[in-house]
């Protein structure tokens, strides 16, 4: 039983790794051709934009040396082939490896979308709670605050939040200083509608879960309401929300575009955007890469714990 | 950016029977209220605001609200109430049809997967995760990128974005209703399998997924309006609300109404419809029990 | 995006150009320098790929080559050509051959020294076509080969007169580099270009900032310096914030010292007084203008471009935009060239002689929404705007525009576009309007934006003269303007080349290119270069 266990886990594991492969040879596929669609030539993003006047000597060395005067299955093969060793190549517009620039810019984003990622939870937690508590006027606050805040646009709160909180009450910073207070804007800028919207997911099971059996049974032995939902209801009624956490970084990923335009944070969001401005096709799919990559785990991490926490799945 | 299509983990399959529910609450009268308003400002704008929403008058810039002008007026001395009222129909075409949109591919992708082989559904299924993998702002700026600004191309834009969170729904939901018990009497029955899909599973799988379609709406008109701010969303002068919102929001310390009265209109939308598919759901959840 | 203007300089050819530069210096304050700090200065131009500014060559380089690279000559106030790197230059009476004689001692910041041959190393850099080079390869045009007479002479000799050298020379994007450093390869250069200037290149962390430390060695400072030796400051932290709003509440919560491009409104609030004061210094060359494209209908009707014009009524907008903090042009000049032609006449609103004009040219239906129709085709306008180019007070200005012009029948078409999309558009030539700032030094910008042979496009596709304006008259004109050393004449040959820009309809100048700078409360002694108008911040220094 053992060994046969560990055999079908590790089937599992291979198939979903095989899937990931597929996924991010399918994502880089994708945009290889698709950025061949949208107009604009690359050789003058890697002359200084398409204002570029450079001569038809640079321009011929550079479609040259970057292989854009081969036929375009030929490229496409060739940087297929580089992505198979782990070769993102050079930034067009930026002339670095492409690589050691998303390296550069990584870690801050992971930063930000972990925070946000966990300060929506928190929220979300606090708001589901507080919907589903006896008093009719405090549910319809609660029911009221999910929707507006999942219907703000990250771009107005930002600007909502540095006028409150640094202009008029001077408290903090508008832009990324070091230290955790030019973090405080920015992740609950990306945190607020996230949670608006998970609250109205967990809602939902919260609900679920306070009318199920081992509530009422908790109910029955006693166990105070505060208990029942802490020890139960919100352990309970977290994990459908758990496993939307892969999504939920997915999605915050693009909300980083935004935030970090806002408030001049260095990192992912803000390099793709320009990227495919400058149609700057090796930087563009590495993000996307990384970015899939990222996605791709993390949903492998928490379909792997809902097998531990649910064995009538291990058998599929 | 938060979309619609993740709630739907939170819902329950609820087996459709419909039997007609209590009286109405108050919150749903205001709810209805408000859309058949918003619906109206968009099938006949001039009813509610008889002005021009592209009349500008530069002298009158950045007047606060009066009575002349109940929201204000923006940069252009534009009045910012009748851009609202007119600005109903395209962002609620956005809004709509992205969702349509969404939904219509995750249909086709979601059906696919959940009826078909296993082959299909496991083809469906990696698709699906190159769309979900795929940053969806990355989308929709290279879809925007490709065929050029305007209203159709951010609507295709959000509603290409949309999809995947849609498809992954409707799969696991068609799944729980072809195990269900009843599904297995209508097996035991002999009834052919088009039939099964079409009489039984789809409608019971597709309701909860179209109650979730109406937080998607207020959603999508969110995300447009993110594009603009990217300077790529609905082409101006368009009184498009996320358009709108995008072009005040330089302008917030000076002249707040331009970017909250179009801010409302969104959360209004987003509120009434996401009340209204609430209330929907809890009825067919009663009609459950 | 609030991306600031992305421009480029390009070759002149006239020399003596009179540069009014319009920089208020509002820090004039009694107090002592005080030693010491470290300014922080936040930008919302584009972060530059690469901040050697012989690569590519754009304003945003332009900003931060100021602070690390020095030219061989400068220019005051008044617009005179100053000694800078070079210390006196001889030209030879056919204007072919030009020598250059350099300042003795000066080291560049790794310890090179300054000579003829480290000049002629980065002429050669400049002309290499694997520099990528645009700004300078253009203005080089007319070097043909270069000759180290002794240690510290140059001899340039020339395929042309090139009475525009020494504008050309004045630019930061022909600033001087070291030529030790240039041999490390683009990569490294790009990173830290080692020059002779004030400040040093120490670390940049992209899309955050670039550490810039002072040069304890620095001795070459320009004559209209406010002073001689070191900097006061120790280092600038030049920071990317692209939101204006954020750089502006950066800047009034104290985070940074200095921004610039700042939304009009933080602009009129600063010149009215308080802490923050505003450093105004327009942009040299052609002000920011409405092209209209004669090349192809409807506008290759000059009684079309007339009724245009007529219709797009934009002083109200211009003043309530920018809350009074620019004026009208009447110029296809900026404001600071001497030479500017200023026509109020041809732009006077008028809707009845509009009309009128475009009844004449057949276009005399009108269909259902209003708009003009001829032979079944609506009078429909495309008008591709750059959204890194264009600030929001600007596409305001252009949705007026197609408010007025509605009035008429007109049917303007704005497309708001990301910046390659843009150059897209204009390459296919599928604009009938366009707006494009153009940065250059002296009135022979005019030939650059108006002279037929700037409507052939470069290699990569772009043209200058997007009027498409193809005048044999006017060609003459500009291009013996451009070959002529007589200032009085070449004067009078500029505004005849305006004159026949201006009656032509073939632009609708808006303002002078707005490049504007807030200074903190504790900021003193900064000023612009009266040449491109970049900051300079060797003589600033904090008051805290």
């Amino acid at each position: 039983m053992p060994v046969s266990g560990a055999r079908r886990v590790l089937r599992w594991l291979a198939v979903r790794l095989a899937g990931a492969v597929f996924v991010l040879w399918s994502i880089a596929t994708l945009i290889f051709f698709a950025l061949r669609l949208v107009p604009g030539d690359p050789a003058l993003a890697i002359l200084g934009g398409p204002g570029s006047q450079a001569s038809e000597e640079a321009l011929a060395l550079v479609r040259q040396e970057y292989g854009l005067d081969r036929p375009v299955s030929e490229q496409y093969l060739l940087a297929m082939g580089r992505l198979l060793v782990g070769d993102l190549g050079t930034s067009y517009s930026l002339r670095q490896d492409v690589l050691g620039l998303i390296a550069e810019q990584f870690w801050g984003t992971l930063l930000l979308t972990v925070l946000a990622l966990a300060t929506a939870w928190l929220l979300a937690l606090g708001l589901a709670t507080w919907a589903t508590r006896g008093s009719r006027a405090g549910r319809a606050v609660a029911s009221a605050l999910e929707i507006v805040a999942a219907a703000v646009p990250h771009f107005w709160l930002a600007s909502v939040l540095i006028l409150l909180f640094s202009t008029t009450l001077g408290m903090l910073p508008p832009v990324s200083v070091p230290g955790p207070l030019g973090l405080v804007l920015p992740v609950v800028t990306l945190a607020l509608p996230l949670a608006g919207f998970l609250a109205q997911v967990m809602r939902e099971s919260l609900a679920d879960a306070l009318e199920s059996p081992f509530a009422l049974s908790a109910r029955a032995r006693g166990e105070s309401e505060t208990g029942v939902r802490l020890r139960h209801a919100v352990r309970h009624a977290a994990l459908p929300a758990i496993s939307l956490s892969g999504w939920a970084f997915g999605s915050l990923i693009s909300g980083a575009v935004v935030v970090e335009t806002v408030f001049a944070r260095p990192g992912l969001g803000r390099s793709l955007l320009k990227a495919v401005t400058d149609r700057d096709i090796p930087l563009v799919t590495g993000i996307a890469l990384v970015s899939a990559l990222a996605f791709v785990l993390v949903t492998i991490a928490t379909d792997a714990l809902d097998r531990v926490a649910d064995p009538r799945l291990r058998g599929s | 950016m938060t979309a619609p299509e993740t709630a739907g983990t939170g819902l329950r399959t609820a087996h459709l029977a419909s039997r007609p529910g209590a009286r109405p609450t108050v919150g749903e009268i205001i709810s209805v209220l408000i859309l058949l308003l918003i619906v109206l400002a968009a099938v006949a704008p001039r009813l509610l605001a008889p002005g021009d929403p592209l009349g500008i008058s530069p002298a009158d810039a950045f007047q606060a609200p009066s009575w002349q002008h109940p929201f204000g007026t923006d940069e252009s001395g534009r009045d910012v109430y009748t851009r609202v009222v007119h600005g109903a129909g395209e962002s609620l075409l956005i809004g709509l049809a992205a969702t349509a949109i969404g939904l219509g591919l995750a249909l086709v992708i979601g059906i696919l997967g959940a009826v078909a082989g296993r082959a299909v559904d496991f083809a469906t299924t990696r698709i699906n995760e190159v769309l979900f993998a795929l940053p969806g702002l990355l989308l929709a700026l290279v879809f925007i990128a490709i065929v050029g600004p305007g209203v159709a191309t951010t609507t295709v834009a959000v509603g290409l974005s949309t999809a995947p969170g849609y498809a992954r729904i409707i799969r696991t939901q068609i799944r729980a209703v072809r195990g269900s018990a009843y599904i297995e009497a209508a097996v035991v029955l002999g009834h052919s399998s088009p039939r099964i899909l079409g009489r039984h599973i789809l409608p019971n799988a597709l309701a909860p997924v179209f109650v979730l379609a109406t937080l998607g709406v207020g959603q999508a008109i969110v995300w447009a309006s993110s594009l603009s701010f990217l300077g790529l969303g609905a082409v101006p002068p368009a009184p498009e609300w996320g358009a709108m919102l995008a072009a005040g929001r330089p302008y917030i310390e000076l002249a707040w109404w331009m970017t909250v009265c179009p801010g409302l209109a969104i959360v209004a939308t987003a509120a009434a419809s996401t009340a209204l598919g609430r209330s929907i759901q809890a009825r067919t959840r009663q009609g459950d029990g | 995006m609030l991306r600031a203007p992305h421009t480029f300089s390009l070759l002149g050819s006239i020399a003596i150009v009179g540069l009014l530069a319009g920089c208020s210096s509002t820090t004039v304050t009694s107090d002592e320098p005080v030693e010491g700090g470290v300014l922080v200065y936040a930008t919302g131009d584009a972060e530059p790929d690469c901040l050697d500014p012989h690569v590519g060559g754009n304003y945003p380089q332009a900003l931060l080559a100021t602070q690390y690279l020095e030219s061989l000559v400068s220019k005051n106030a008044e617009g005179d050509i100053l000694p800078w790197l070079a210390e006196s230059w001889t030209e030879s009476p056919d204007g072919l051959s030009w020598e250059f004689t350099l300042r003795e001692g000066i080291e560049f910041t790794d310890g090179t020294p300054l000579n003829a041959a480290a000049v002629a190393a980065n002429i050669a850099h400049l002309k290499d076509p694997e520099t990528g080079s645009s700004t300078g390869y253009l203005a080089l045009g007319k070097v043909e080969s270069t000759t180290v007479v002794d240690d510290l002479t140059l001899r340039l000799d020339l395929t042309a007169p090139d009475s525009a050298l020494l504008d050309s020379f004045s630019m930061p994007w022909l600033g001087i580099q070291s030529p030790t450093a240039l041999e490390r390869g683009e990569e490294v250069n790009c990173a830290s270009p080692v020059g002779t200037g004030p400040f040093i290149v120490e670390s940049w962390t992209r899309q955050d900032s670039i550490t810039l430390v002072r040069n304890e060695d620095y001795s070459s400072a320009p004559e209209d310096a406010a002073h001689d030796g070191l900097p006061y400051l120790d280092g600038i932290e030049w920071r990317f914030i692209p939101d204006a709003t954020t750089r502006y509440a950066a800047l009034q919560s104290g985070e940074v010292d200095v921004i610039d491009n700042p939304q009009p409104n933080s602009l009129a609030a600063a010149l009215d007084g308080g802490e923050i004061t505003a450093l105004l210094a327009p942009r040299p060359g052609a002000s920011n203008r409405i092209e209209l494209n004669s090349s192809k209908p409807p506008f290759d009707d000059p009684r079309v471009r007339e009724a245009f014009v007529r219709a797009a009524g934009v002083d109200e907008g211009i003043e309530s935009l920018f809350f009074g903090t620019v004026d009208r042009s009447y110029s296809v000049l900026s404001s600071v060239e001497k030479e500017a032609l200023s026509a109020p006449e041809y732009f006077e609103g008028d809707l009845d002689a509009a009309n009128a004009l475009l009844d004449e040219a057949g276009w005399t239906e009108r269909d259902d929404e209003g708009y003009r129709v001829r032979d079944g085709e609506r009078l429909t306008l495309s008008f591709p705007v750059s959204t890194n180019q264009s600030v929001p007070a600007e596409q305001s200005l252009f949705e007026q525009l197609q408010a007025t012009t509605k009035d008429v029948g007109f049917e303007v078409i704005l497309e708001p576009l990301d910046l390659s999309s843009w150059y897209g558009a204009l390459f296919a030539h599928e604009y009938n309007l366009v707006s494009a700032p153009y940065t250059k030094v002296g009135p022979d910008v005019l030939r650059i934006l108006y002279h037929s042979d700037s409507t052939v496009p470069a290699p990569s596709g772009y043209f200058a003269n997007l009027a498409q304006l193809k005048d044999s008259e006017l060609d003459a004109l500009l291009t013996q303007a451009s070959e002529t050393s007589d200032p009085a004449l070449r004067g009078e040959l500029y505004e005849q080349a305006q004159e026949i820009v201006l009656s032509g309809y073939y632009a609708i100048p808006l303002y002078d290119q707005q490049n504007n700078y807030l200074l903190g409360p504790d900021v003193r002694g900064v000023r612009a270069l009266p040449t491109v108008s970049t900051p300079t911040f060797h003589d600033a220094w904090l008051a805290r």
